[in-house]
């Protein structure tokens, strides 16, 4: 489903921290609050969850910071009070309630490469060409469709290729998944 | 046991068995505002195998209870579970080609030839047709004592029906861990008996 999200570009915000030339990367990182969020209780992943993009992601306008959703304050649920959306990638990327941003020289190493590299990888860009080890990418059901909608074809980065495709020049897809 | 108290056992638990298929349709139309949640789909194909699975791991309680127990009329209902627990397999299998896969016979044949977790999982439900065939009394006298060697099948298909469980879980294994553990435990019990009376004749 096309979800109205309420936020401003990461750019903008990133910008004013004035990155140097050696921030290549961009590290998120989760609240860490078991009492807050019972899921933290048990090590299902290596708790505080951590996300990251290129540089030049977290500057592409359509890389969302996000505080609210449907004209309202985010809910906890989805992610208060700041949660980052990339349209073109898997949802996993879009880490929530940050605590802390941070620039870096080099890739970091996020929850779920940390758990599973082999099925979950660092870029995790919506690719119908390539499959996750255990299933297929090619096809999806909208959310909200109900019961009998049909499923459709996934389009290349969602169907954002036009604007985030030249990010990935000279970069093999089917490696850095 | 009384035949006609039996009877009415024997109708209880079969309204019993009905009550997960009564709540997923309740859910599926929205009966006073319950819900299946933000992907139906797959919501109802998760819960039909997962009641698939419950039954036969309860259908394979049936001997330990029995003689743990030593209610040895507990046999009796066993039949009636093996066959709750085909009708949730199948349904599981049903909804996932119907409403899942809208009948797309290609990319089904694909999914159960590519997607190792799919294969295991349809293998399971395969080697159940012929156990549901065969359990009617009819069936049973034909076969004589091949009905007894046949009807191992249901070891195997546990182990693959929890095994394509835990196959197509993200990360969070805990769940599947638990039904391989019970499995494990009513089939080592088996083995355990076996021994136990080898040893001891």
């Amino acid at each position: 489903m096309v979800v109205p999200w309420v936020g401003i570009p990461l750019g903008d915000l990133l910008k004013r921290f004035e990155p140097g030339s050696d921030a290549k990367f961009v590290r998120f990182k989760t609240l860490l609050d078991p009492k807050q969020m019972p899921g933290q209780r048990r090590a299902v992943l290596r708790w505080p969850y951590v996300e990251g993009l290129t540089i030049a992601e977290a500057m592409h306008p359509l890389t969302l910071m996000v505080v609210g959703v449907y004209g309202k304050e985010l809910p906890n649920q989805n992610g208060a009070p700041l949660r980052l959306i990339v349209p073109w990638k898997y949802g996993f990327k879009g880490i929530k309630s940050i605590v802390e941003i941070e620039f870096t020289n080099r890739q970091p190493r996020t929850s779920w490469e940390d758990s599973a590299p082999r099925e979950y990888g660092f870029y995790a860009n919506v690719n119908p060409e390539v499959d996750h080890p255990r299933w297929s990418q090619a096809r999806e059901r909208r959310i909200g469709a109900g019961l009998f909608a049909e499923k459709q074809e996934t389009l290349m980065f969602n169907g954002y290729a036009d604007e985030v495709a030249e990010l990935y020049t000279g970069l093999d897809l089917r490696k850095n998944y | 046991m009384t035949a006609s108290s039996f009877r009415v056992l024997k109708i209880g638990l079969f309204l019993v068995c009905l009550l997960p298929l009564v709540k997923l349709s309740m859910e599926t139309f929205g009966v006073s505002g319950m819900s299946l949640g933000a992907n139906p789909v797959e919501e109802l194909i998760h819960r039909f195998g997962i009641w698939g699975l419950n039954f036969l791991l309860i259908t394979l309680a049936v001997t330990p209870l029995r003689e743990l127990t030593g209610k040895s009329g507990l046999l009796r209902f066993r039949r009636m579970l093996g066959l709750f627990a085909f009708f949730y397999v199948l349904m599981h299998f049903l909804v996932y080609v119907g409403l899942d896969q809208r009948f797309d016979f290609s990319h089904i044949l694909e999914d159960i030839v590519e997607r190792p977790y799919i294969t295991i999982g349809f293998t399971a439900l395969l080697l159940l047709v012929p156990l549901a065939v065969t359990s009617t009394n009819a069936m049973m006298k034909r076969l004589g004592r091949r009905w007894r060697k046949l009807h191992r099948l249901v070891y195997l298909i546990g182990i693959l029906g929890v095994w394509h469980f835990y196959w197509q879980v993200k990360l969070d294994t805990l769940e599947a861990l638990v039904y391989a553990i019970i499995l494990a435990s009513l089939l080592g019990y088996r083995i355990w008996r076996k021994y136990e009376r080898t040893s001891h004749s």
